[in-house]
């Protein structure tokens, strides 16, 4: 932050030393007296009817406290409806009637006196499935024909995006070339190193619950659990304590949060849930796993003249609203001037688990499959794919600059950023390499692309577009912020205290955060979509400012003088040219809490004022065309990757890798810098060798970190970076959220330098991640 | 039930446990030793990483019971009192920690490498933590701060 010069000590961020002394409260770390544990049954099967659910010898099993499934619970409970469209029709329940649509589905659940004993139970339960074929490929799901994933729906397709712009047919038949091609990114999970887990409490005397969980969603959190076991939200407390990441996996309720809370009433004990890494793998809600067909109208000299986008997403067995289609069909055209654009994407159900959030939703798939694609125009033209980006970049003269389906860009400078990224690689000297490594045998690929990946999402019927947060000065002067929602390892604290340190000229250490915790907490949206620097410290200096405000009300009062000939300092107001005219701020704050008679008259008591912070572009309402604009602030980057690929084995190292990051101002560069590198590292996992798989019945293929691979630190190569500054015009900070762009850009990167790399063998490489088997397989299939 | 006896940063606890308790869920249940955490249970990720006889270890991958009249060392007992240990500090002065989850452990393992190896080189450094995985920082400023503890070549011992 420019304004927090009282910073003389080397950076720290605030409140990690009881990280790193072991002393954090993760929510398997809560030690509730008398608990007990639960421990779910989840189904083997991916489309089935239960024929028998027996749980007579679960609950003989040593120590058992409860088990249950449907039929105990059914009168306790209350379903809830899909969301808006198709899935409206479906009746919702924390556990299921009589159908399973996915490996891992709770069934029932046991509690017992220990975890051990309470797997014990869950594992005796005895259960037997009538087995039908899994709908597991989403194109086939689209067909009319096919079997339902969820019976009481008319078709598998649960949510449609249409948009379309004038004269898209007419670019077609007048186009030099019409260059189509299929893209698909996989399936991939989260992975937050802490699983999910929750633990709850119910008071009988009050009537009051309380939840404490591993969640990013309060709010959202509280208001399930009140509306299923038919509470008001204000007897339900939620408090998301120490939040080991969540990267999207712990977004929005999870039925495992309810029943936790009804066990606990149920039971009069405390209750917790400590979820397994193969439940996580098996139940939070996947990411990406869309299909993109993608077709170009080009002039000869690779200008894009038109574009047709077709998406499938494979959803899952989802009841709820998913993110990434509208935000990959809305930015299907990445960062590019194109616009005659057409976009067709349709949501499908398959017997897989269910969707959600994963860093960089929707987002993600449409920079893979524009920034593939453009190397794709490129080869074909015999163009370099540095020339056919500039030529199509979205001018710097053209912000804001509205897409064709009406999606707001709010500033950048593209044709800068890849070029800083490629003379920061030595683009160059890179291609005079290439070319003697070739003669030598060596196949060597440079590749490079240009993602933008928008933030603060807001949308009709699913919120965002604010931010909040109630700041109290303390008679001592020293301030208790509450933002409107906690934070998972993003250095929130920090930022929020040197913003309000900064107003009210206070040291950082002054500050205080409270947060994640739905009595304290102003209601709000969470920390996805790279909100927080975007919406929620501009609430931040909102509060501060109507503090600051409110502070030299009080003393312009008390000296005589107008609040603007006032200065705040250090502990003290101070009036501007009469250095000896002042007031303590353990005055001001007698007089708020205190002596109230001496305040201005009008003025309310107190030093308590909570910030608001709304966006100005969003566009909530869809035109005729179906434009809108979802979005706050576009970060982007440039990245080009070297790499080496080995056809022997079909292995691939990569040499280096560039990125140059612009997410607007930084509201504190050390914090940004960090979390950069962990960005881009879950991108390197996405394009290395994350991928959730299924065999022909839906059983997944890797469930245990065995299996499911995270990039360790031998998998990260020489990481160079660059930044730039572009600030946003719609947010007062500048900011435009730098949590997500990072992890856009390896799988785009190194699948164009892996292309590269094997243009001499004429290999074309379609499928992700680029593991070394399937790297082989196209080698030598394309040889053979 | 069996009975263990073991001394977990320098002081001797005892219990009747079943025999097929985890370690991880002896120190953290048993013990409240929580700064331990569990993120896979299958040896993977090192989030459970301790000192077990002076070596590290993942402490989901061994029982309780093996460590009867032993010693262990989990991420409480590296700090002392209020003074944090060097590495530790070494963490918070290079911005290595963000959600903190994989943090003790990470700690735990480049607390081996130390004891193991004062001179230690970067892929000494690297092999050490290849154990354990971070999903937030893309490992960067984790190698930076065992490197400048290494670097600075004063570490207290482990504790007897």
């Amino acid at each position: 932050m420019a304004g927090d010069n009282k910073r003389t000590v080397a950076f720290e961020r605030k409140g990690a030393a009881r990280l790193v002394r072991g002393a954090a409260c993760y929510a398997d770390d809560l030690q509730l007296p008398d608990t007990a544990y639960a421990s779910f049954v989840r189904s083997s099967a991916a489309r089935a009817k239960i024929s028998r659910l027996d749980l007579t010898s679960a609950r003989r099993s040593p120590g058992v406290l409860a088990v249950v499934a449907f039929a105990d619970i059914m009168g306790d409970i209350r379903p809830i409806r899909g969301p808006e469209g198709p899935l409206a029709n479906c009746l919702i329940y924390p556990l299921p009637q009589s159908e399973v649509h996915y490996v891992g589905q709770p069934l029932a659940v046991a509690v017992a006196e220990s975890r051990y004993q309470a797997q014990d139970a869950a594992d005796a339960v005895d259960i037997e499935y009538d087995l039908r074929p899994a709908v597991l490929d989403p194109e086939a799901a689209l067909e009319a024909e096919a079997p339902l994933v969820f019976a009481e729906l008319a078709s598998n397709v649960v949510q449609e995006v249409h948009i379309s712009s004038e004269g898209v047919d007419k670019a077609f038949s007048e186009a030099d070339h019409v260059i189509s091609e299929r893209l698909r990114t996989q399936r991939i999970a989260a992975c937050p190193l802490e699983p999910r887990a929750c633990a709850a409490v119910f008071d009988a005397a009050s009537g009051r619950y309380t939840v404490w969980t591993s969640t990013v969603t309060i709010h959202a959190v509280r208001q399930q659990i009140a509306e299923v076991l038919g509470v008001k939200e204000n007897r339900v407390r939620v408090i998301a304590p120490d939040v080991g990441g969540s990267f999207g996996g712990k977004v929005h309720p999870y039925p495992e949060e309810i029943l936790v809370a009804y066990l606990a009433k149920r039971l009069h004990r405390p209750v917790k849930w400590v979820e397994t890494r193969i439940e996580h793998l098996t139940n939070v809600r996947h990411g990406r796993d869309q299909i993109h067909y993608v077709q170009a109208a080009v002039r000869s000299d690779g200008r894009i003249m038109a574009l047709k986008s077709k998406i499938i997403a494979d959803f899952g067995a989802t009841t709820r609203f998913i993110n990434s289609l509208p935000a990959a069909a809305l930015y299907s055209t990445g960062a590019y001037d194109i616009q005659c654009h057409q976009v067709d994407a349709f949501g499908v159900l398959t017997n897989k688990t269910p969707q959600g959030p994963v860093r960089g939703i929707g987002k993600a798939d449409a920079a893979y499959v524009i920034e593939r694609f453009m190397d794709i125009v490129a080869r074909q033209l015999n163009l370099d794919p540095a020339e056919i980006r500039m030529k199509n970049f979205v001018r710097e003269d053209a912000f804001p600059y509205r897409t064709a389906t009406g999606s707001m860009l709010d500033s950048g400078r593209y044709p800068t950023c890849l070029r800083k990224a490629l003379d920061l690689a030595g683009y160059e000297e890179l291609r005079k390499e290439q070319a003697e490594l070739r003669k030598k045998g060596v196949l060597r690929g440079i590749g490079m692309c240009l993602v933008i990946e928008p933030t603060s999402a807001a949308r009709r019927g699913q919120g965002g577009g604010y931010g909040a947060c109630r700041v109290r000065m303390e008679p001592s002067g020293t301030v208790s912020a509450f933002p409107a929602y906690g934070h998972q390892g993003q250095g929130h604290q920090t930022a929020i205290a040197r913003i309000i340190a900064d107003r009210l000229s206070l040291l950082s250490d002054d500050v205080e955060v409270f947060a994640g915790d739905t009595a304290e907490s102003p209601y709000g949206s969470s920390a996805i979509s790279s909100r927080s620097a975007v919406t929620l410290m501009p609430a931040v200096d909102v509060a501060a400012t109507l503090l600051r405000d409110k502070i030299l009300r009080i003393a312009a009062h008390v000296l005589e003088i107008a609040p603007g000939d006032l200065r705040l300092e250090t502990g003290l107001v101070r009036a501007v040219g009469a250095p000896e005219r002042e007031l303590g701020l353990r005055q001001i704050t007698r007089i708020a809490y205190i002596d109230t008679y001496r305040l201005p008259p009008g003025l309310e008591p107190g030093l308590e004022v909570t910030g608001y912070f709304t966006a100005p572009n969003i566009i909530w309402e869809p035109d005729e065309r179906g434009r809108r604009n979802e979005f706050v602030a576009v970060p982007y980057e440039a990245a080009v990757a070297v790499v080496d690929v080995d056809p022997a084995t079909g292995r691939f190292s990569t040499v280096r890798y560039v990125a140059v990051h612009d997410c607007g101002t930084t509201l504190v560069p050390e914090i940004v810098e960090t979390q950069h590198y962990g960005s881009i590292a879950q991108g390197l996992g996405e394009a290395l060798f994350e991928e959730l798989r299924y065999d022909q019945d839906g059983q997944p293929l890797n469930s245990t970190f065995m299996d499911y691979l995270l990039p360790t630190v031998n998998d990260i190569p020489l990481i160079e970076t660059g930044h730039m500054v572009t600030p946003s015009p719609f947010t007062p900070l500048g900011a435009k959220g730098g949590g997500e762009t990072g992890t856009l850009g390896p799988p785009a990167a190194l699948g164009n330098a892996i292309e590269d790399a094997l243009a001499p063998l004429r290999v074309k490489i379609r499928e992700r991640p680029y593991t070394s088997d399937r790297l082989w397989k196209a080698i030598h299939q394309e040889a053979s | 039930m069996a009975h263990l006896a073991v001394t977990v940063n320098g002081q001797e606890r005892a219990a009747d446990i079943e025999p097929r308790l985890l370690l991880v869920h002896f120190l953290r249940d048993e013990l409240k030793l929580t700064g331990t955490h569990i993120g896979c249970v299958v040896g993977r990720c090192g989030a459970c990483t301790v000192l077990w006889k002076k070596r590290p270890v993942k402490s989901c991958m061994v029982l309780a019971i093996q460590t009867h009249q032993t010693e262990i060392i989990t991420i409480e007992g590296l700090s002392r009192d209020e003074r944090l240990h060097p590495l530790q500090e070494a963490f918070l002065k290079s911005d290595a920690v963000e959600c903190g989850y994989c943090t003790p452990g990470m700690v735990m393992s480049a607390y081996g490498l130390l004891l193991k190896k004062p001179n230690a080189s970067g892929d000494d450094i690297k092999r050490a933590i290849s154990g354990n995985l971070c999903r937030c920082t893309g490992y960067v400023n984790i190698v930076k701060a065992i490197s400048s503890t290494l670097a600075q070549g004063k570490y207290p011992a482990v504790r007897e």
